[in-house]
């Protein structure tokens, strides 16, 4: 007995001794989570107030560009084409991209109401940081939502929204890559149907 | 055999005729043509994607859409207008209480003893407590609703979700989940007890109205993804992978321990001793 409580302890001991190195690890963690608390927060706090839709599309716009690197998501949507585009056109696609983005979530979030998140637990993936929420709704079961969190340490920035397991980047370079696997693979296709789109939705 | 296989099973006879449309389809799409192999990086791509019969997938998506459209879509919207949010949480409740002997099968089949437990603690509790199912009490009191399939229970044993399949009614799938669905009908006592017109008709409506209560559920994000992609069916599809795959992390990771609070842990003590 005595001599497994000692076990025990020596383990404990090994374990905090193992953990030591991590804290940097922590740190980003909590850095992470603490970003996407206030994120998620400014968020709720504009889709359950007041104001018009119209007001409520230009405070979300600027919460997106403010915490997502936009950028960074619209090359990764644009995937193995990135390359293949001039940088005019890369310039055109990036900032339609960030209009359809926010045109998207607005959409998406525009109409809910009574909106609750509530903060779970951060993970390293990489260099990143995934900080899992779960996200309820009147009348719908709760979503786990995980944020993904680039240089959570210094100036961290999201990268991906997982909703249920389903990526948001992954889901959005598949519906571009199809897009323009039927187009011919031009750039100026993709470029017009985006601008449309962006029209459209509005 | 013929004859009882068709009255019991309520998509037996309907299975039989698409299955004949979609051998025709097939004959006049064809498949995918593979990009040239000077390209490896969309010769990688179109191996990842793995939907060698896409011109044929999207001609199902296109009947499946406009039958959507016309029939399932409106009638999902008129269920939402006429019972109210609690009828049909209820409704959607009584439906998967229904489907505990499939789900507790594949809780075993998958060895998830924890699942297996919560399932049927689920199923007694809300089959008497929660009115026939009604209710969900047994969440509140710890028993959450877990999901799995055959499909599932295949991929645990490492088999692959093969080519893209979307098949007439059923939407998005592959040759795994598609055995999964097949084999999870035929493993549904419902399909095979009793027999008698009442019972084929309580069939059907369980069938009708299971699929009327999962449309209403994605009538929001489906015309959202309908309103925002470029290409919907490159999206839906890319959607039911990454979704097969999560639930197939989740499930492998469900690793809860199925050991109660008075039994004596490792360390050779009780948590919680039993009061005497």
């Amino acid at each position: 007995m005595t001599d497994r409580r000692g076990f025990l302890l020596a383990a404990l001991g090994a374990g905090a001794a193992a953990a030591m190195p991590g804290s940097a690890h922590a740190q980003a963690a909590e850095r992470a989570s603490a970003f996407i608390k206030t994120t998620g927060e400014r968020l709720v706090a504009v889709v359950n107030g007041p104001g018009s839709p119209a007001d409520k599309r230009h405070a979300i716009g600027q919460i997106i560009v403010a915490a997502v690197d936009v950028d960074a998501v619209g090359r990764f949507c644009l995937g193995r084409f990135w390359r293949q585009t001039s940088p005019d056109q890369q310039k055109t696609y990036l900032a339609l991209f960030q209009e359809v983005l926010i045109t998207n979530i607005t959409a998406k979030l525009g109409e809910y109401q009574g909106v609750k998140f509530t903060l779970g637990r951060a993970r390293p993936q990489d260099e990143e940081q995934v900080v899992s929420t779960v996200v309820e709704r009147p009348n719908s079961a709760p979503a786990t939502v995980d944020w993904v969190v680039t240089k959570p340490a210094a100036a961290p920035r999201i990268i991906d929204v997982i909703a249920e397991g389903t990526s948001l980047r992954i889901t959005q370079r598949s519906d571009y890559s199809a897009y323009l696997q039927r187009n011919n693979n031009s750039i100026e296709a993709l470029l017009a149907a985006m601008k449309s789109q962006a029209v459209l939705n509005k | 055999m013929r004859a009882l296989f068709s009255s019991r099973f309520p998509t037996a006879g309907s299975v039989r005729s698409l299955a004949l449309a979609g051998l025709m389809v097939v004959g006049l799409a064809g498949c995918a043509t593979a990009p040239p192999a000077d390209d490896p990086e969309a010769v990688a791509e179109f191996k990842e994607l793995n939907d060698p019969i896409e011109p044929t997938n999207r001609v199902f998506y296109a009947i499946n859409t406009a039958l959507d459209d016309a029939l399932l879509a409106p009638v999902a919207r008129g269920y939402r207008a006429v019972f109210p949010d609690v009828v049909r949480t209820g409704i959607s409740n009584v439906l998967v209480n229904l489907g505990t002997p499939v789900r507790l099968g594949n809780d075993i089949l998958t060895g998830k003893p924890r699942r297996a437990g919560d399932t049927t603690m689920r199923f007694f509790i809300n089959s008497t407590a929660g009115v026939l199912g009604f209710f969900d009490v047994a969440a509140g009191m710890g028993y959450k609703k877990t999901d799995t399939d055959f499909g599932l229970t295949l991929a645990n044993l490492g088999v692959e979700e093969g080519p893209f399949l979307f098949l007439p009614i059923l939407g998005p799938s592959g040759p795994r989940d598609l055995t999964g669905f097949v084999v999870d009908r035929a493993a549904d006592p419902f399909t095979w007890v009793g027999q008698g017109t009442a019972v084929v008709a309580l069939g059907w409506s369980r069938t009708g109205v299971s699929a009327i209560s999962v449309r209403e559920k994605v009538l929001d994000p489906v015309e959202q993804i309908k309103k925002t992609a470029l290409d919907p069916y490159a999206t839906f599809r890319s959607l039911y992978r990454q979704y097969r795959t999560a639930e197939l992390t989740k499930l492998k990771n469900d690793n809860r321990a199925t050991i109660p609070v008075w039994f004596p842990d490792r360390a050779g003590e009780q948590i919680n001793p039993p009061a005497r």
